[in-house]
């Protein structure tokens, strides 16, 4: 007898595109703070770019707020620090702002404290994602590295493509993004096959589309380019330029797994029934 | 929170033949808010006093926005599916003027027209459960006079037709169920018990399960029922009568004869009576009773003789006469007879498992097992002791379900699975196959006191005459039943269940020999829409519309009182008052320890308009003058209980016009006093707080044979020499006038019913439409749908609701794999047709079911009524035609039609 | 210690959805809010192909995720086992939603009637409190408590026992505490085999399904 039975799982539907964001905007904002503290950026470069990723992350939780069904009562998310990430998340946020602002303004020492909080950030996001019991895709272990990687992967590529604006990037920085999206592929690659066979059918083709554009254009094209520019087969502005194209790739390859994640992969279990009745005598 | 009055008021929902359930609903500050079961009521109702689904559904009936709340008048003279009623808001004073005005004209030309058909017609909905809310109404017709009441909505044809002649006529069984509470194991084709069986029989048969009772499902599709089953057996439709044969065979030819209840075979039926030469029985001459071959004395004598040993089987030269129809005598003298039993040996000698699997698409080794399974679960010889008196016990039995027990086929299945019961001693005994109502026989409440002694020892029934003197060939109403359809009887239900589609079939084209069927002068229309329940429905609503006055009491507007010229709103269940009995032995499963009375009361106020059945009956007489002959009618009992009985007099005043207090008062005083033997009167105050009365009713009750065995009547079984003589001489009576489209159903009138291609009809109607066979591949069927099945409530958003869950609510059930080979993907826009119609629905995939068969459950495609006009469900009722060639010599057809499908352009949602 | 609980028996149950509309009166929830509902399920293909009919709902879990999660504590888990939502401390996230691997919970944004306009029946029980917040099975918290309260036994006496048990055509559906030697509940646990729904995730679901007898 199989041993399992079920009707087939369903997309959930109680978090949409918005919620999405959440993880997107959130993400690369709090992955641009991450690779501006580490470039070392100071001055008006590091005050744009945290305040930029401050942006983004206010962003993603505006667009969370919008689909909360009482959003007056929205302070009542700080409630449950004990056990919801979701709390944590908040609280993680709440904290990022005046730490990053610190850190636009220069304060010493608030800038690591502002990375910090900001890996903190998305890390809340990922255990958030993995405590949501009723979506196979999302309660896999793995997802939680795997959305730091990816937010710190996305910060960086949003970080090459500011860079022309704030002096460009440097070799290590190049090396760093590169390892970053071979980082994330690799925790992409271990997170699918630990997926193989729980997760429905038609999550499993939303997580492959994904999956082939995190790895064709969100890291095989940046890698590429990157290599391009490492071999110095470009340089100055064209370098920039194609460092800018290869973050570009590599955000959008990033932040559309997030979001095919969420609106696409989130299908539950359904239900499954261990034994069949018996009907009368057998 | 501001204080609140709750009340909770005791009443009933009997929106299906499978009730009535006892229920209270919860009123707060004079609004209905819940239903619950009238927890009161458990320990006296045998389906643990629990309300079924549909019953949830009557708050929303009582509030639903788009109910008729005031009387209303047609402004467009012209009639059609097209044509907009322009239904305008009139006064009662207006509707009743206007009523009275037509019943009046009627009357003055006479209450039946030229043709001789009742001026006055009226249609209710199915199984007769609109009279448990039409108030004192039949009253009101029994004051009127003639009434027709053979147009049908459905009754004849999508009912247990078969079943309800054949099984009154056997064991008086208008409806059979197995003695669930006691029965181990059921062969069950195609019965929808979990759907249909209402509260009862789902509490019922889920008992039996947890209890060990095997239940085996033979139909083409895996139902609710058939899940909640042990085995699934998926039968090639209208092959039914095949299996049951093979299953008579293996009992009769394969097992040893000793298995068998041969001391019931020999007692309790025919099987031992002398037949003829000719097929009739071999009759002593002097008396004229059948004539049985007395093993001890070695000669034949007359069945009835004391002290005799009846042989079963062989073949005896015996002094004798044999007498065929209109008294014909075959032959006199020395002659050769054979038992009926070893006729019913000859005759199933052919009908091996092997045989069968070819037709039925099962395998005979599946056929095989499961006759062998019944056979060892009978308990042949076994007893047991049912309040006090010892019984016979045999705990198998056989339940046949829509499509498989009316139609072509019907009657061959109905015999063999009769038959079945008899062979094991297990008909009308505990644990067995069991009759629960009689509709036919009278009394109709009383089951067993219907059982009187006929001819040749078998009980009497009520056959419409067929012998020269008596056969008219001027029926008394359109449907002809009287004419036609012998089995029908001429009792308050049998215009029902008589060919209840000739009515509209014969009025554009009446048959040679009836009299040219008209349209009646004034249509009342109650609690039905024949325009979706009945088939050809489009043809139906052009036909409706050519009807000079309809009267549709309406809740809503819908397809059928789209072609009324009065809308009536009748005040609903939960605002209208009525006592009902409840109890004894009813439909199906409806076999109870208690019988009583229940009052539906109004727990909210009326809305609107709206008016109280009995009130709109009273003021109907008064303005038509029957005031007097009303009232007679009521305290005769029309309304369910004799105003004046053995335990006191409560007879209403003829002569004046009674409130429906007044009324309803009178009878819950004469209902109390008869169930009490007069120690208690209650009148209408006691039954509003109460609700309900029950006495004991007692078991052995349910079972009709110790009182047959008590009266020394015997089964009609098996040979049915009594229906083929009625038979013969409708036949001579018709040809005697000319009338030979009846031929064929003729032919089903066989002494012992031998096995047809059943399904064949329906094949060649797809010629006869001009298809080809071969493009029409697939078996549409249908299947109620407990949450509507009868109920008249696809208005309710929570009904369609909750019946969403149940997978086949939302399009056509198919096969996936059969879907898959046409490129039809589960959720496809999908068209079903015929050579002349066509219907449009989603694909709904399923393993359980045939690759062959298509399933539309329920009847649907509204396109008036609010709310379910936009369903955009299906219909089998569409797309089934009304012919003479699809109906039995009952004046049954099936819910059956050869199909094509095929995926439309249209994008899957 | 009580433990409510609550047996459906897959034996006996018809799917014929009449907890489902009980359940709706009881609690008036709107159109398409379920908090009992019964899922038609089809295994196997033709013709070797079984159906079952499987009520659901909150399974009120002794390690419910959807607890873990609230950011506010609007879901609470009470001494007995009932898992509750208070109303007015939760925001309506829906991280409970994704959260419950038994798609028990519901979020209603806007006001739904059956007819667009509130009916009589719906206008008399509306209740703004419960809009764009999550809702759920209670397993009839308020009658079970009232019922208490009246010396009533939940499960036995239809005034303290879950509207959905109490419609139970088929007498699938059993309440009790599972924790009492004499309950119901524990009786038929007892004398059956049994399973709960996703008994993997390790949630300690309060809801059993018995399929057959006890072996032996």
């Amino acid at each position: 007898m199989n041993p399992a039975y079920g009707p087939n799982p369903w997309q959930q539907t109680s978090w949409d595109a918005r919620a999405a964001c959440n993880f997107v905007f959130g993400g690369v904002g709090a992955g641009l703070i991450v690779f501006a503290v580490l470039f070392g950026a100071g001055g008006l470069a590091l005050k744009g770019l945290v305040l930029a990723g401050l942006a983004l992350v206010g962003l993603g939780l505006f667009c969370v707020w919008t689909e909360i069904g009482r959003p007056l009562r929205a302070l009542h998310v700080f409630i449950n620090p004990r056990s919801s990430w979701m709390t944590r998340e908040a609280l993680s946020a709440t904290l990022l702002f005046p730490a990053g602002l610190a850190a636009a303004a220069a304060v010493p020492g608030f800038a690591w404290v502002a990375a910090g909080l900001a890996l903190a950030f998305v890390y809340c996001q990922g255990r958030m994602l993995q405590a949501a019991k009723g979506i196979p895709a999302w309660r896999e272990p793995l997802v939680v590295p795997l959305i730091v990687v990816t937010a710190v992967a996305e910060g960086g590529g949003v970080f090459f493509v500011a860079a022309p604006l704030g002096g460009g990037g440097t070799p290590p920085l190049d090396a760093l993004l590169g390892a970053m999206l071979l980082l994330r592929v690799l925790l992409w690659f271990a997170y699918r096959r630990r997926l193989a066979g729980t997760v429905a059918p038609p999550a499993r083709v939303a997580l492959d589309a994904a999956g082939r554009l995190l790895q064709l254009a969100g890291t095989l094209a940046p890698l590429v380019l990157i290599a391009l520019v490492a071999s110095g087969a470009a340089s100055g502005a064209a370098a920039a330029a194609l460092m800018a194209i290869a973050g570009l790739a590599a955000a959008l390859g990033g932040a559309y797994v997030k979001y095919a994640l969420v609106t696409r992969a989130g299908f539950n279990q359904g239900f499954m029934l261990a034994r069949l009745p018996v009907r009368g005598s057998r | 929170m501001a204080s609140t009055d709750t009340r909770r008021v005791p009443t009933y929902c009997y929106q299906c033949v499978a009730g009535p359930d006892l229920l209270t609903v919860k009123v707060v500050d004079g609004v209905a808010t819940e239903v619950e079961p009238n927890f009161c009521a458990a320990g006296v109702h045998p389906g643990g006093g629990k309300v079924c689904v549909k019953a949830f559904g009557l708050v929303q009936k009582t509030y639903n926005p788009n109910r008729v709340l005031t009387p209303m008048k047609r402004s467009n003279p012209a009639k059609g599916r097209d044509e907009d009623p322009r239904f305008v808001p009139i006064t009662w004073d207006e509707a009743f003027d206007l009523i009275a005005e037509h019943l009046h004209r009627a009357r003055a030309d006479g209450l039946t027209d030229e043709s001789g058909y009742p001026r006055v017609a009226a249609s209710f909905g199915g199984g007769g459960t609109p009279q448990s809310y039409m108030g004192t109404f039949p009253a009101f017709l029994s004051a009127w006079g003639p009434v027709d009441m053979g147009f049908g909505s459905g009754q004849g044809v999508k009912c247990y037709h078969s079943e309800h002649l054949y099984g009154e006529l056997w064991h008086r069984a208008f409806t059979v169920s197995p003695d669930t509470p006691l029965c181990d194991y059921l062969i069950s084709f195609g019965a929808n018990v979990e759907a249909s069986g209402g509260v009862v029989g789902i509490w019922r048969h889920a008992e039996a399960r947890v209890r060990g009772m095997k239940r085996v499902q033979v139909e083409p599709h895996l139902s609710v029922t058939g899940a909640c089953s042990a085995q699934w057996v998926p039968i090639r439709p209208k092959t039914d009568a095949a299996f049951l044969f093979a299953l008579l065979h293996v009992l009769l030819h394969d097992i040893p004869r000793e298995r068998l209840d041969l001391a019931f075979l020999r007692r309790h039926t025919a099987s031992p009576y002398l037949v003829g030469a000719s097929g009739y029985f071999l009759r002593d001459r002097g008396t004229r009773k059948p004539l049985v071959w007395d093993a001890a004395a070695g000669v034949a004598v007359p069945f009835d003789t004391p002290g005799i040993a009846e042989e079963l089987e062989g073949r005896f030269e015996v002094e004798s006469i044999e007498i065929g129809p209109d008294q014909d005598v075959c032959g006199e003298g020395r002659r050769v007879g054979e038992t009926a039993f070893a006729k019913l040996l000859a005759h199933t000698a052919a009908y091996s498992p092997q045989w069968a699997e070819t037709i039925c698409d099962v395998p005979a080794a599946m056929i095989r097992r499961i006759a062998v399974e019944f056979i060892e679960h009978a308990q042949v010889g076994a007893t047991i002791e049912i309040d006090g008196t010892r019984l016979p016990y045999r705990p198998v039995a056989i339940s046949l379900g829509k499509t498989v027990n009316n139609g072509w086929g019907g009657y061959e299945c109905c015999w063999a699975r009769t038959m079945l019961a008899a062979l094991v001693g297990g008909l009308e005994v505990p644990g067995g196959t069991l009759g629960t109502t009689v509709r036919l026989n009278r009394p109709l409440s009383e089951r067993l006191k219907s059982v009187q002694p006929g001819p040749d020892g078998f009980m009497a029934y009520p056959m419409n005459p067929t012998d020269k003197a008596r056969w008219s060939p001027r029926p008394n109403i359109r449907n002809a039943y009287k004419a036609m359809v012998p089995l029908a009887g001429d009792g308050p239900w049998s215009q029902a269940l008589g060919p209840t589609q000739f009515s509209w079939m014969f009025l554009d084209d009446t048959p040679p020999g009836l009299p040219r069927v008209t349209a009646p002068d004034v249509w009342f229309v109650y609690r039905t829409n024949p325009a979706i329940s009945f088939w050809d429905t489009a043809a139906l609503g052009q036909k409706m519309a050519r009807f000079p006055f309809v009267v549709a009491f309406a809740y809503t507007r819908d397809e059928t009182n789209h072609f009324a010229d009065v809308l009536l709103p009748d005040a609903t269940d939960l605002e209208s008052l009525q006592l009902i009995r409840i109890g004894g032995s009813k439909y199906v499963e409806q076999f109870w320890n208690h019988q009583g009375f229940a009052l539906r009361q109004p727990a909210v106020v009326t809305r609107g308009d709206a008016r109280d059945f009995t009130d709109i009956a009273t003021e109907l007489a008064r303005r038509t003058g029957l005031l007097a002959k009303y009232n007679a009618s009521i305290n005769k009992g029309a309304a369910g209980v004799p105003l004046k009985g053995a335990h006191g007099d409560f007879s209403l005043d003829p002569a004046g016009a009674h409130t429906r207090e007044e009324i309803w008062d009178a009878v819950c005083r004469a209902a109390s006093a008869e169930l009490t033997e007069g120690a208690e009167v209650h009148g209408l105050d006691w039954w509003k707080e109460h609700g309900l009365a029950t006495k004991p009713f007692p078991r052995t009750d349910w079972y009709l044979f110790p009182t047959l065995a008590a009266r020394g009547l015997r089964f009609e079984l098996p040979y049915q020499e009594r229906l083929k003589r009625v038979g013969a001489e409708l036949g001579r009576r018709l040809h005697e006038h000319e009338m030979r489209w009846w031929d064929r159903q003729l032919e089903e009138y066989q002494a012992l019913p031998a096995w047809k291609d059943f399904a064949a009809p329906w094949e060649a109607a797809v010629t006869t439409a001009g298809g080809a066979p071969q493009n029409y591949p697939f078996w549409l069927l249908t299947a109620r749908s407990m949450q509507y099945a009868w109920g008249g409530n696809v208005g309710m958003q929570l009904i369609k609701e909750v019946a969403d869950n149940v997978a086949g609510h939302r399009g056509v059930i198919m096969n996936a794999k059969a879907a898959g080979e046409l490129g039809i993907s589960d959720g496809d826009r999908v068209e079903i047709a015929t050579p002349a119609r066509s219907v449009r629905g989603r694909a709904v995939l399923r393993q359980g079911i045939r690759p062959d068969t298509l399933l539309l459950i329920g009847q649907f495609d509204h396109w008036a009524t609010p709310f379910a006009r936009d369903f955009g469900v299906p219909s089998l009722n569409t797309l089934a035609t009304m012919s003479l060639d699809l109906t039995d010599a009952t004046g049954s057809g099936a819910d059956i039609v050869r199909v094509r499908i095929a995926k439309t352009g249209e994008q899957a949602a | 210690m009580t433990r409510w609980a609550m047996v459906a028996d897959l034996r006996r149950c018809v799917g014929c959805q009449t907890c489902t509309a009980a359940c709706r009166h009881a609690n008036a929830t709107p159109p398409g809010v379920q908090w009992r509902r019964v899922l038609d399920m089809e295994f196997g293909e033709y013709p070797d192909v079984h159906r079952a009919f499987v009520p659901v709902g909150c399974q009120h879990c002794d390690d419910p995720p959807c607890m873990d999660v609230c950011p506010t504590t609007a879901t609470k888990k009470r001494s007995d086992g009932i898992v509750t939502i208070d109303y007015d401390l939760c925001i309506g996230c829906a991280y409970c939603a994704v959260a419950c691997p038994y798609q028990a919970r519901y979020k209603t944004q806007k006001a739904l009637f059956a007819y667009g306009e509130p009916i009589a029946s719906e206008a008399k029980r509306h209740d703004d409190a419960r809009l764009a917040v999550a809702t759920k099975c209670t397993f009839c918290v308020d009658r079970v408590d009232a019922g208490i309260e009246k010396g009533l036994q939940p499960g036995v006496d239809p005034e303290a026992t879950p509207a959905c048990v109490n419609s139970c055509l088929a007498n699938a559906l059993t309440f009790g505490d599972r924790d009492d030697p004499h309950s119901n509940v524990f009786r038929l646990l007892a004398e059956n085999q049994h399973f709960r729904m996703h008994e993997e995730l390790g949630t300690g679901p309060g809801f059993y399904y018995v399929w057959d007898k006890a072996a032996g």
